[in-house]
Parts: C-alpha cells; structure tokens; sequence
C-alpha cells in the first residue's frame, strides 16, 4: 500500500534578491562571517577604488545610488558564501534592482559588469527625475480595482502607474506625488486596509523611466553575457526565462515597467520551489512569499545564518528522495 | 449492393489501428521481458512507443500522479517525439507544462490546472501551447471514448504481476477510465508501478488491458488533499453549517450529497454528531456519500450517521480507517478501499440530492466563478456535480421539494448549494457585479466564459447573513433580490434594503439564522465533534494516520 506524502514533489530551492527599501545601515558589516563574503567586499573595493565597508551608513544610505550597489554587493557575497557551503539555487529571482544579483547568480553577467550597470542605473534614476515625483504602497486592494481608481485619478500633468504588484493586495504606484496623493486618498473609501507614501523620490517601474531603459539598454548590449545555469524570474512579464537575451532584456525594460513580483514567485512555485532563501538584507521577500506560498519554506538570510541555510537546504534536497 | 460498396470493403483494411498498435510493439521487442520494460530502458522505450501528433493521456488525477513517466517524457528527445496532443485530467507537476516549452507537446485538453494555473495561462499567452477544451471530469472521460481516443495511455499503479494485472487499491481513481478508453481501441497503455510482486493483493485491472509495466525509481507522487485540520473552522463558518443543516438538509430531507474541499463543508461534517444529533436528525439526513474519505468524516461515521461512502479517491492516512469499516465503503476482498472517480462522478451527478461547495466569486445572478485574473485553474469535478442533470428521473423527497409549480409535468431538481462568506480573505467581496472570469476567458481566448457554476442551477445559496432560496423565485429579478439580501455589505448586497429582506423573509425566499432558530452566539468552535487532527485520530482509535504536515503533536 502506498503512504507516500509531500514526499515525491520535485523540491527545488529559489534564491530571492531584495529591492530598495531592503537596505539596511552596517548591512554590508551585518554580511555572515565567511571567506567568500570577505573576497567579494574586497573585490567590490578594488573594483569601485573605493571602501566599501564606508558605503552603508545611514547617511550614504540616502543615495539610490549607493543603495543598489550596497544591495547588489550583499547578494553575491551571500550567494558566493552560500554556493561555497554547497547550497546552490535552482531557480532565482530578484526584486527590481535585486534582479541584478539573480543574473549574477544565474551566471549571466559576472560581478564586475553588473557592478558597473548598476552604478549607472542609480546614476541615470537619479537625474531622471528631481523633484515632485515618488511612489506609494496600497494594502487591501486588488490590482484591478487599484487600476481603476487609477485610471481615474492619473492625468497628463500628474501621471500615476502601477510599479510592484508584490501581493495580490500589496501594490506599489509611482508617478507625481500629486497625483499619488489623490489616489492614496480615495483608496481608504474603496476598501484598502493602509495607504501611504514612500519615502523614494524616482518613480520607479513606470513609462517616467524610459528614457534610463533606453540609456541601460546601449549599455546592456554591450555586456558579455552567458546562457543562465538556472532559470530567472522576470520582472516584467514574470516568465521563468531560459535564455540571456530574455534576462538581459527583462533587466533594461524592468525600471520602465511594473513588477510582476506575485507572478514572478508564483512561477517559481508552479515549476516545483519549496525553499526559498532571500539574500541580505531584510525580510520582505520572503514574508511575502511566506503569506503567498503557505506550504513552502522560507528563510532570510539577514536573520539566520548560514549554517541554518545548509541544514534547511539538505533538509528540502533530502526530502526529494 | 451496390458496386462501389463491393469496391471499397475489397481494397480498405478495417484493421489499420491495430495494425499499427503491432508495428509500435514489434519496435521494443528487444527491450521488454514479457510486459516488463527495465526501469532504466523506460526513456528509449517511450520514445519507441510514441510516435509524433499522438494523442497520449498522461495520468495526472487529483491526487495520483504518474511522476515517474511524466519526468521520462521529458527526457524524450523532442526531434523524435514532438507535436503530442496531452490529455490531462489535472496539470499538477512542473513538467506536465515543461513538455510543450521543450517542444514535445503542443496541444492540451484538460480539467483542472490549480497547481500550475498561472504558468498554463502564461503558455497560452505566449503561444507556447495550444489550447483545446476545460472540462469537468466526467466530461472529459467521455471524450475518451468518443473524439480524444488515445494512441498511448501513461498511468500510475502500486503493484502489478509479471502478467501485467495491476492493483491500484485505494487510489483506483481514474485510472480504468483511462485504460479502458486505450486498451480497447488499440492504443498502447503503459504503466509505471511502486513495485512487482508475484501475488497482488487483488486485481483492480486485468493484465489483458495493459501492454508494458515499468518499475518507477521512486513511489508515484501522492497528495493529501482532502485533509482539513478542525484547528482552523472559524465560528463564521459553523454558524453557516448550522444553517446548511436547519435550514437546507433538515428542511428538504437531504438523504444523499456531496461535499466540496472546504473548511465550510468540513464543519457541516463534524456538526452532525453533536448539534445534528441535537436536533434528532440521525437516519433522516447525511446517509449516503459520494466522497472522498474525508478525515472530517470520521466521528460521523462512528457515531452511526453515515450508512455508504463512494470514493473518487483515496486520502493518505486514512487507508487503515477505510480497511476497518467495509460496511460503510467501498472495499475489495484485500481489505482494502476501491475509489474511482469516473463511477463517483457518475452518482455524484445523477445520484445524490445535493451538491454542496464553495466559490471565491458570485455575481447578482448566482453565476459563480474560482478564477483570479491572470489564472486558468479550470474547474475539475464541481461543475459536473454542481448542476441539475435534466435527464434524472428518479425521485427522492429532497428532489421532489424543489418543485413550485402546480404543473401536471412539474419535476424536481438536484439541490446546489453554494455557501460562502461575503468576503474573502485580505477584503476582497465574493459577490460582484461582474465575475473575473470573463476577463479571463477572453485573455485566454477561451470560446466561452469559465464559469465554474451558472447560477440557474444554483438552489440555495448560505452565507453568514442567512440562506436564499433560489430555487422558489418567480423571476430573474426575485432571485436576485434574494441573493442580494444575503451577501452582507459587498456591492451586489448594498443593492438590497430591509424592507425587501422583509418581503422575501415573508414569502419563504430568504431566512436568517433567527428565522431557523439558530442564535448567532450558539455558533462556536466546542460544537466541533473534533477540534483538531489529534481529536479525529482519537475518534478513529488510532486507525487514522495523519501525513506529517497535518501532525502538531
């Protein structure tokens, strides 16, 4: 007689990489102690001529700039440090800039050149837009009743979009604080549990950022890119990419265009993710994924070690048969 | 006779198929031993026995999966095997999708894909796949017979013998419906097995219906999902089976149903013993079952409600508890249970009084709907079983009381019960003003809305406001009216005022829990005859075993 449980499933482990408003000041100090960690720091200061470990203050921290790199560098130290201890991805995924270091760790770019496009990225999303212009988080609302207070609201002069969709009732929007304040407004009475807006001020994930994809995109063309070692999320359109065309595209259109992170994590669910592990810092990702995947596991790595990442890894790989 | 008759029976082989059926054979000769084809040999085997454009049912039921085949198909070279039209009664696994991205599928018909909904929606976006139908089970299983005859069946089974006669036990399921549709018309039906013995427990299907068994590396995948832990029934949710009870099966003398999956039907289940024994309901409703052998069930059952339960499949843990009371399921003469989803299917449509189940989206009309933007979930057995099958003729009192007219010709209809709370998790209302489903369909290009129930079958409809009965209004607007009175402050209820909830309260269409004497504060969770896995292990005497993630102790 058979009494096989959840037993037989293909268990696969996903790797997940935090966006802005992850960062944390000291998170590049707060990195696990390991060799691996500590080549990568020493390999971000020779290649940026600068010391790293001065760049995570709270008052660097302001800088977008500064922000994608420090998010960027804690990703592949922790990948690197994780891939040393045998704990290696089947799948990754990143969140907006953090899309960035699950092409490192899909081996698409290597560490250098996505440490130079980054640099520009936050350089190009900061000249983009001044003043006037930022983003807001909506909970309890749908994305299509979100949409359609949207659309009312969204004008010419004051232009509101969808920019993350984390949580079927977790959305972003960006555009002129304007109009993010009217519709903020009027969320309250059409249901939503909280509303408010965030403290960003580039209007991330909308057409306002088409001219940075553009300027991403000669830069992007030029890298040296390989086939991915596993399958990447994509931000824009939340496909399990297989080609690095695909993920290099998704990279330059990802700021112009909303997140699909829901759909991009449901993608890694379906095609067999039980574990999935969130690079430093924070814990966003994998609360979300946690809300989102019930009978999955999830664990971030800025609030265990990586000791615990190894024994929950074999655990999930043991349970595979 | 006419001459070109005479002409055509003289140069046409009538034995094509089965021909062809040799010639496929003829190719693994030097493979297989008998039926058997080695574990290792099961990828160059396939690709022997398919030939590309066949039509191929891939075992993908509810709960049993054929894993081992699946994950050799897609190891299948794709410029050998390509263009395979799959026929899948459930999308479950990673690679049930993964075979038409690799190029060696490109067509599906199926009935449910909830595990993997978002990825088939995707596919069908980009092109990947092409789309045939979304069926019920039972219709699905009908087009086996009929237009979707398989070339090659690829099935789960425990244990078979050198002779190739299988036994599948408790998790029977769909697969004679599969191999009875491939055996008989010349198809190649190929089974992966947990393990061959020289003595089965019993035959489930005979060794003549089956070409090759495969040994899997690994058991089949199999998964508990009928198993609702008592921990999480919300006192929402036993104030609306305290209705369902008072107000639907007490009231029209339910004798026979089905249950859905959810916790709202789980606590119907453990109310029977204790409040349903309170109002002296036992013998008179809740007899007969077409059901999984739910856990939730079990101190029903002990407690002398149920007299038969009819499976469409098995459920981990239960297997001991099942084999211990063959009085009331369906059992072989190993002990053993004998599920099968095509036969349950068939009574749970033509043979039960009452189909009771959930929903996410409802609108003004009762029509009613699961998916979620951007998700093709399809829709599995509920809508087979959530409808009134126009061709039943025989009568029973639940069926007979749905008549309201003085007509000579007047019959009855099946009770379909949709109970739900007006509101989802996260804020989300359940009746709307237009269902999700319409924008998906058309997304999805589908030819018609998937709709998973249509609101003119709908009889009765239980929220935490009270019950509508809709089978008892006169007109589109009075069903309304009805189903507005009780879907609680969401958009679709805000249309409805209290004086018309007087209106309809008077002439019988709506009541309230106080109307069927049931006071909101009785509603509480030690009214559960179990209140946790432990409690229903207990109730079993320890014959039920509880899979690890439904294990708190």
């Amino acid at each position: 007689m058979s009494t096989i449980d959840e037993g037989v499933r293909s268990m696969s482990t996903a790797f997940l990489f935090p966006g802005q408003g992850s960062q944390q000041p000291n998170m590049l100090h707060n990195l696990p102690d390991h060799t691996a960690v500590k080549e990568t720091l020493e390999e971000a200061c020779d290649l940026l001529s600068e010391d790293v470990l001065l760049m995570d203050t709270e008052e660097r921290l302001q800088s977008t700039i500064t922000v994608q790199m420090s998010l960027l560098i804690a990703g592949v130290a922790a990948v690197r440090a994780l891939k040393a201890e045998g704990v290696t991805p089947d799948l990754v995924a990143g969140h907006s800039i953090g899309a960035f270091g699950a092409a490192v760790c899909a081996g698409v770019m290597d560490f250098k050149e996505a440490l130079s496009i980054v640099k520009l990225r936050g350089e190009l999303m900061e000249r983009a837009f001044p003043s006037g212009y930022g983003m807001g988080v909506v909970l309890g609302l749908n994305e299509s009743r979100l949409a359609s207070i949207i659309e009312k609201y969204s004008s010419l002069e004051d232009p509101v979009y969808l920019a993350n969709i984390n949580s079927p009732d977790q959305i972003v929007i960006s555009g002129a604080i304007s109009g993010i304040e009217k519709v903020l407004k009027s969320v309250h009475s059409n249901g939503a549990r909280k509303a408010k807006i965030l403290d960003v001020s580039v209007p991330s994930h909308c057409k306002l950022l088409k001219s940075v994809s553009e300027e991403l995109s000669a830069r992007l063309r030029g890298v040296n890119s390989k086939q991915p070692a596993v399958p990447y999320a994509g931000n824009r359109n939340a496909r399990p990419l297989r080609d690095k065309t695909e993920i290099i595209k998704d990279l330059t259109l990802s700021i112009s265009h909303p997140v699909r992170w829901h759909d991009a994590t449901s993608v890694l669910y379906e095609l067999g993710a039980r574990l999935f592990i969130e690079m430093p810092s924070g814990h966003v990702l994998s609360d979300l994924a946690k809300s989102a995947f019930p009978y999955a596991r999830t664990f971030a790595l800025s609030e265990g070690s990586i000791t615990s990442a190894v024994i929950l890894y074999d655990r999930e790989k043991g349970t595979n048969g | 006779m006419s001459q070109s008759n005479t002409c055509g029976s003289a140069t046409r082989s009538w034995t094509t198929r089965r021909d062809a059926k040799q010639k496929r054979l003829q190719k693994v000769k030097g493979l297989a031993d008998g039926c058997i084809i080695p574990t290792e040999k099961c990828v160059e085997a396939l690709e022997k026995l398919i030939s590309p454009g066949d039509r191929v049912v891939l075992e993908g039921d509810n709960q049993k999966q054929a894993s081992f085949l699946s994950t050799s198909l897609t190891q299948v070279d794709p410029n050998k095997i390509n263009m395979l039209h799959m026929i899948m009664s459930s999308i479950s696994r990673p690679e049930h999708l993964s075979i038409f991205e690799q190029g060696i599928a490109e067509k599906i018909d199926f009935s449910y894909a909830g595990p993997q909904s978002l990825r088939i929606a995707q596919m069908i976006e980009d092109g990947t796949l092409k789309m045939g139908g979304i069926h019920t089970y039972l219709e699905l299983f009908g087009r086996l017979f009929v237009d979707l005859i398989p070339n090659v069946a690829l099935v789960a089974a425990d244990k078979a013998d050198t002779e190739g006669n299988l036994y599948t036990g408790p998790n029977t399921e769909e697969t004679p419906a599969i191999v009875e549709a491939t055996a008989f018309r010349d198809g190649i039906v190929i089974v992966q097995v947990n393990e061959l013995v020289d003595d089965l427990p019993r035959i489930d299907i005979p060794g003549s219906w089956v070409d090759f068994v495969i040994e899997a590396d690994k058991p089949y995948q199999l998964e508990a999902l009928f198993t609702r832990d008592p921990r999480h029934i919300t006192e929402i949710q036993i104030l609306m089976a305290m209705m369902a009870i008072r107000g639907v099966y007490e009231k029209h003398h339910v004798q026979s149903l089905n249950h859905g999956i959810g916790f709202n039907t789980a606590a119907i289940e453990l109310l029977l013993p204790t409040y349903g024994e309170s109002l002296g309901l036992k013998g008179d409703i809740c007899k007969h079952w077409t059901l999984n052998p739910h856990p939730t069930l079990i101190p029903a059952i002990e407690s002398g409600w149920i007299d038969s339960v009819h499976c469409f499949g098995g459920e981990v843990g239960m297997e001991k508890y099942v084999a211990a009371r063959p009085d009331v399921f369906f059992t072989g003469r190993d002990g053993s249970l004998r599920s099968n989803r095509a036969m349950s299917q068939v009574a749970g449509q033509y043979a039960v009084d009452l189909f009771i189940g959930s929903t996410l989206q409802m609108d003004s009309n009762g029509n009613s709907s699961t998916v979620t933007s951007g998700r093709l979930s399809g829709f599995g057995g509920a809508p087979n079983m959530g409808h009134d099958p126009r061709g039943r003729r025989h009568s029973t009192p639940a069926w007979l009381d749905m008549i309201t007219e003085d007509d000579p010709l007047a019959r009855g209809k099946k009770l379909v019960v949709q109970m739900v709370e007006t509101y989802q998790a996260g804020n989300v209302p359940v009746f709307v003003e237009s269902l999700d489903a319409i924008k998906v369909g058309k997304e999805a290009e589908l030819s018609t809305a998937p709709v998973m129930i249509y609101g003119d079958d709908v009889t009765h409809i239980i929220t935490e406001e009270g019950v509508a009965y809709l089978y008892k209004a006169q007109s589109l607007e009075e069903r309304r009216q009805a189903i507005a009175a009780v879907a609680g402050v969401t958009p679709i209820g805000l249309k409805s005022s209290p004086k018309q909830t007087e209106t309809l309260r008077r002439k019988g269409l709506v009541a309230l829990p106080q109307d069927l004497s049931i006071r909101r504060t009785d509603a509480k969770r030690s009214l559960l005859a179990a209140k946790s896995v432990e409690d229903l292990v207990d109730w079993s005497g320890g014959l039920y075993n509880p899979p690890a993630k439904f294990r708190s102790w």
